[in-house]
């Protein structure tokens, strides 16, 4: 997988770039709007990482050019404006998705699992860890070919742990991930624990091969 | 009590005018008595002049010793005086059979030498001015005018001050209907008065001045927060790959943990500055029509799972569906904010929302802890009722703020029945 990773900002860019590398991503860095089209225009990518005030140019523009050569490209827009403006023209002229920064990296690492799987693989797309399936097109999952019944915060709780398995996933991240920016961090340890206990009890109930384990005062993962 | 400026004006004019009419009543009055005894004087001189010189020619007429139809009478005297062409006079009260009343007489007294050179005494009388008639009728006649004056004043006053002071009022009625931060429609006062409109260009400069340093201050809030973005996404996620590092002990994972959180907090404080100074900025524009009862079971749904773990009932009653042209972003962030607040202030048991829907306004009510909040300060920007960690004090802040994006709208708070009460209503 190769992902373009085009941000000014070197200390983001690298941080980011860090935690891509992490997860087995083959990276390339591009710091302003000339050396982003080059690296555009020559190579292909999986997906390409913007943020939208680049130095020589706009990421809008970037994407008008993507479009332009024929690229098919998927692109997460990374932006520091979280306008909504912005996020609705950067959607129309192809964007795949809009992440406003500051964000978490497991919500970045979460969006570009899904977009990539979406490009990459037509018709149904399951994700198998163990002995458990998930099918992210009817949103089903399967434990030992049989299925099993989630409610939709569960699924999404399981979908957000599976594409990162044996990964720490902090808990502030999981609440803002499934339930928004609604809830406040003085109550997502309770919550996300009330929530998470449901899935575990579900997935021993149907004897899954995995476990979502507490890592105290941070977060989950799954094992 | 305070007055307005014309009615300040005419009570002083009023008193003055009083106090003028008064003294010129006085000094008119002593004048016109003045006058009318010299006029009457003379004419009894006159009169003595023409008896005494009829009397030597026709001595019958100092047998004259009544007062008949000619009003004098002349009687022999034996007084022995010095300055016999010295008259007297004096004011006596006689019967006056025309008006059945006595009336006011003048008389003049004086002595003379007869043909046979015996000395006889003259009177002559003649009705004079009745001074209590005369003043009566003078003050009559003053109260009529001063009247007739003030009333004059008062619809002069009335019609100047409202040709002359139109600007005046123009531009208060500017500066009443003014709003800080908002764009001003108004034309420049048209007035000839050089004050006016030197106070009408010296008021929009003022205004001009105060908005364009409360723009800077705008600008500077939101390129802080803006500038604030991206070190604060390098931290967080400098730290978020740091928890991901198996080598470090547990301890540390924590303190990193907790470092991130309050970091975190900062980026949702920052993140609320940044929607504020958004909103402040109209930059949601677009406005459609928004029914708000499919809105707020849409948000409600939102918040169904916390409201569920919270343990808090919530009861929607529709009795009308409430529809306004809004933005339909601002009115999510609006009903979501309203119901965090009605979640995140709910008492821990039994805690209670109720939703009303009427045609012209809905309530979001909710039990809460504690007595009832200062209606005054709840909307004010970091205000805090409580110290609530979770609380970054800009939720309601941004409540009021999208409220008054639209002139048509209006929040109030109260407190009744243990129940903490928002209102949003149509103006």
């Amino acid at each position: 997988m190769k992902i373009l990773l085009i941000e000014d900002e070197a200390a983001l860019s690298q941080v980011i770039m860090q935690s891509l590398l992490a997860e087995r991503y083959l990276v390339e860095q591009a710091f302003d709007y000339p050396s982003a089209l080059e690296k555009i225009s020559i190579y292909t990518y999986d997906c390409i990482l913007l943020d939208i005030m680049l130095p020589g140019g706009s990421g809008l523009q970037l994407l008008e050019k993507i479009k332009e050569l024929g690229k098919d490209e998927s692109v997460i827009i990374l932006s520091a404006k979280d306008s909504v403006d912005d996020k609705v023209r950067g959607l129309e002229l192809g964007a795949d998705d809009y992440l406003a920064k500051p964000f978490h990296l497991a919500e970045l690492h979460a969006r570009i699992k899904s977009i990539i799987r979406r490009k990459n693989q037509n018709g149904d797309d399951v994700i198998v860890y163990k002995n458990v399936a998930v099918n992210t097109t009817d949103r089903s999952i399967q434990v030992n070919c049989k299925p099993v019944n989630l409610n939709r915060k569960e699924f999404d709780l399981l979908y957000y742990f599976i594409i990162r398995p044996t990964k720490l996933i902090q808990k502030n991240s999981l609440a803002e991930s499934i339930w928004g920016d609604h809830i406040d961090q003085a109550d997502s340890l309770d919550f996300i624990y009330s929530q998470i206990k449901n899935l575990r009890k579900k997935l021993k109930d149907n004897h899954a091969d995995m476990d979502i384990q507490a890592v105290y005062g941070i977060g989950y993962k799954l094992i | 009590m305070k007055k307005s400026l014309k009615n300040y004006t005419l009570s002083y004019i009023t008193i003055i005018i009083l106090i003028v009419i008064a003294v010129w009543a006085t000094l008119f009055y002593a004048y016109i008595t003045e006058e009318v005894y010299d006029n009457v004087d003379d004419g009894l001189k006159n009169q003595k002049i023409e008896i005494i010189r009829a009397a030597y020619q026709d001595e019958s007429i100092l047998k004259t010793d009544t007062f008949g139809i000619n009003q004098f009478k002349i009687t022999k005297s034996n007084v022995k005086i010095k300055h016999i062409e010295k008259s007297t006079f004096r004011n006596e009260l006689i019967y006056m059979p025309y008006d059945e009343d006595m009336e006011p007489y003048r008389i003049l007294t004086t002595y003379f030498y007869g043909k046979d050179k015996q000395m006889y005494r003259l009177e002559i009388r003649t009705s004079t001015v009745e001074e209590d008639e005369l003043k009566y009728d003078l003050a009559t006649a003053l109260i009529i005018l001063y009247f007739l004056i003030i009333i004059s004043i008062f619809l002069l006053n009335t019609w100047v001050f409202y040709r002359a002071f139109k600007p005046f009022y123009q531009i208060l009625n500017k500066l009443e209907q003014y709003q800080f931060g908002k764009i001003r429609e108004s034309e420049p006062i048209k007035s000839n008065v050089r004050e006016f409109t030197q106070l009408d260009t010296e008021i929009d400069k003022m205004l001009d001045r105060n908005e364009k340093i409360f723009k800077q201050q705008k600008l500077f809030i939101e390129n802080a927060s803006h500038e604030l973005q991206t070190p604060l996404a390098i931290s967080t996620n400098k730290l978020e790959l740091l928890l991901e590092d198996e080598e470090l002990a547990e301890h540390h994972l924590i303190t990193i943990s907790e470092t991130k959180e309050s970091l975190e907090r900062m980026i949702k404080l920052n993140k609320a500055l940044l929607m504020l100074s958004r909103i402040e900025n109209n930059q949601f524009e677009a406005i459609e029509k928004i029914n708000f009862n499919s809105l707020i079971f849409e948000v409600c749904e939102e918040f169904a799972d916390l409201i569920e773990f919270k343990g808090i009932k919530i009861k929607i009653n529709e009795h009308g569906t409430f529809t306004i042209d809004f933005n339909v972003d601002l009115a999510k962030i609006l009903l979501s904010n309203l119901l965090r607040n009605a979640i995140n202030y709910n008492k821990s048991l039994d805690g209670l929302i109720e939703i009303k829907i009427d045609q012209h306004h809905f309530t979001i009510a909710n039990t809460g802890k504690g007595r009832g909040l200062s209606a005054d300060h709840i909307f004010d920007r970091f205000h805090k009722e409580t110290s609530a960690v979770n609380s970054n004090g800009l939720g309601l802040s941004i409540v009021k703020t999208i409220i008054e994006t639209n002139k048509n709208l209006k929040i109030n708070y109260s407190y009744s029945d243990s129940f903490h009460i928002f209102k949003i209503q149509k103006l």
